[in-house]
């Protein structure tokens, strides 16, 4: 930060904003794309039926809620940097946590759409919240799925809110670098902020609550997303360890999705003097830890089924390794518990390549772990009369590369119309010039 | 020792500029001490704990009451909607198990305590920033004040005042000091 001045900060932050180059509208084009082959492929379940997605008894959970899972725990970081970083007032933070928060709301957003998708009939998604109805028909708030609903919808209202306070001031520096309908636009998402004593004063004590007030909802988001899974009684599903281990993989893959977006931004907004190696190695730390009490989790989970001498437990269990499913299993544990190890090598967190391609192969298994847990336990049930292998159909792959894609589009269009860097921030962290240490340099 | 200012026949906002951060700071120490604190509004990029202190002394805002009276009101509302819908539509009880569960509530009653908590919150930081702004002066709107300058603007003064607050202003370092011409009005 030592070469940084605050009009520096408003102009590098501003500068990659606005004026798309020929490989940003390829980018665009190739996700609008792979987005319409995911809504071709909605469109043709909705016409055609759950059939198309693969799902046979026993098995009606799949490719849908895994991805839920996925997309849910990818927006674990952004929380998880913006807020509790925050509270522990970690120095780290400033340069990455505006795209990670950005992250959070397009994660969520994805993951959103699964539920819909996953129930067949998504033009009755609304029946899932409560609204007084005629039928007298209402939620049953005893069921894990009905406190996903509510954690869900809290942890993207908070999120989102959180967001967009953080951005006001910024987008009033951007309003005050630009001309015509550009400014006018920028005055509206502003507010009118001018930086006042008073906007100030209660703009930092309502930072400081949103930061205290969305710190459990990092912890609660996945421990709810567990409890779908650990509330029943099936094998593989029913165990207390879930939501640490959730919570854990969440931050986990969180973070390395953070490197993934942020390493490609940094190079090509020219933002490494705010986002920089530093950072990266912060969080390839954070993904070393994560990573070290998941594959602890792992472990557990092998020795309670054990230990429970439950035979459909260790059932499950075992046949997850030696299985039809062998090969879910050993991704998960080659990406997920050996991969971040390399990390160790100072060499390797310190590197662009290194650092992009372990955060890539932690996604990987991250989403395979998800379909570890929901598929082989599902398919191997307490019946061994009713047990099948479940394999993903293309509509079921297409709808998944079309959220990927959706979620790519998102974080597109926020880099070109939001500052990725918190401007403000990053001006707490420079030192203030002082006339007298002018006068006394002379 | 502080003097009582004068607000008749107020003359245009007043605007001093600043570089230095060093340099505020003796201007609205200055200022305070002259008597101009109900007339001052302090501007920066960003928020300076310096300032805050300077303004506000410790006073914290209200935004924190806002906060409890949500997660209060949040915590109350979705404990009720589970109970009360229960209570309504009470389903087959294997086991014997409550009607009116308190754990199984527990997390319809931690969200809607995050979420109301948050969402006035964020209600009570809007109005006491006083956000959407319309009616500021036109004085605050400075560009240089969401880039790399921090600002004193002075409003409703005499004359006579506006030119003891000019000369603080100046004295203390700042780099511009306009406005305080007569003639000019309120919000102008």
């Amino acid at each position: 930060m030592a070469d940084l001045t605050y009009s520096s900060v408003n102009r590098d932050v501003i500068k990659p904003l606005f004026n798309p180059g020929l490989a940003y509208v390829a980018t665009i084009v190739v996700t609008l794309a792979v987005m319409g082959w995911g809504g071709y492929c909605w469109y043709y379940q909705l016409i055609w039926g759950l059939g198309t997605a693969g799902y046979h008894p026993p098995v009606f959970w799949g490719v849908y809620i895994t991805t839920f899972v996925f997309w849910i725990g990818i927006g674990h970081a952004g929380t998880l940097i913006s807020a509790v970083l925050f509270l522990m007032r970690s120095r780290w933070r400033t340069g990455i946590y505006r795209a990670a928060e950005a992250m959070t709301i397009f994660a969520v957003m994805t993951a959103a759409l699964f539920p819909a998708i996953h129930v067949g009939r998504a033009w009755q998604a609304y029946w899932l919240f409560p609204y007084p109805n005629q039928r007298q028909l209402w939620q049953n708030f005893k069921s894990p799925l009905m406190w996903d609903v509510f954690a869900v919808s809290t942890y993207f209202t908070v999120s989102t809110v959180f967001f967009f306070i953080g951005l006001v001031p910024d987008m009033a520096a951007v309003r005050d670098s630009t001309r015509g309908l550009t400014q006018k636009i920028y005055t509206i998402m502003s507010l009118g902020w001018r930086g006042t004593d008073q906007q100030w004063r209660h703009y930092m004590a309502a930072y400081g609550f949103f930061a205290a007030l969305a710190t459990p909802l990092v912890l609660s988001v996945h421990s709810v997303v567990s409890w779908d899974f650990a509330m029943a009684h099936t094998p593989g599903w029913h165990s207390t360890l879930f939501p640490p281990y959730f919570v854990a993989g969440a931050i986990f893959s969180g973070c390395a999705m953070v490197i993934t977006l942020m390493l490609p931004l940094s190079k090509l907004f020219s933002l490494e003097a705010y986002i920089h190696t530093w950072h990266f190695e912060h969080l390839a730390k954070l993904c070393i830890f994560t990573g070290g009490i998941l594959t602890l989790a792992y472990g557990t989970e092998y020795y309670i089924a054990w230990y429970s001498d439950n035979i459909y437990e260790w059932g499950t269990f075992t046949d997850r390794v030696v299985g039809k499913y062998w090969w879910v299993f050993a991704i998960m544990v080659l990406c997920n518990c050996i991969s971040p190890l390399f990390w160790y090598f100072k060499a390797l967190r310190t590197n662009m390549v290194g650092l992009m391609v372990i955060s890539i192969l932690i996604n990987i298994g991250m989403w395979f772990e998800r379909y570890n847990i929901i598929a082989s336990a599902l398919a191997h049930n307490f019946d061994p009369g009713s047990w099948v292998y479940y394999t993903p159909t293309w509509v079921e792959m297409g709808i998944m590369a079309g959220s990927f894609a959706w979620f790519f589009l998102w974080f597109l269009l926020f880099v070109k119309i939001m500052p990725s860097v918190a401007i403000a921030e990053i001006k707490e962290s420079i030192r203030p010039p002082l006339k007298s240490e002018e006068a006394a340099a002379k | 020792m502080s003097h009582a200012v004068s607000t008749h026949n107020a003359v245009a906002p007043i605007k001093g500029v600043y570089r230095h951060l060093d340099c505020i700071v003796e201007g609205i120490a200055a200022l305070k001490k002259a008597g101009f604190r109900p007339n001052m509004t302090v501007l920066s990029p960003f928020p300076r704990h310096e300032l805050e202190d300077l303004m506000y002394e410790g006073e914290p805002s209200p935004v924190r009451w806002f906060t409890l009276v949500g997660g209060l009101f949040g915590a109350t509302m979705a404990f009720s909607l589970a109970s009360i819908t229960h209570a309504n539509w009470p389903m087959i009880l294997p086991g014997g198990k409550p009607v009116v569960s308190i754990p199984a509530f527990t997390v319809i009653t931690f969200e809607g305590t995050i979420l109301w908590g948050s969402l006035l919150t964020f209600v009570a930081m809007m109005i006491f920033s006083g956000l959407p702004a319309r009616n500021l002066p036109k004085a605050v709107e400075d560009p240089r004040f969401s880039n790399d300058c921090f600002g004193i603007v002075l409003q409703g003064l005499s004359a006579a005042d506006a030119a003891r607050a000019r000369s603080i202003l100046h004295h203390s370092g700042a780099i511009e000091v306009s406005g305080g011409e007569e003639g000019g009005h309120h919000g102008a």
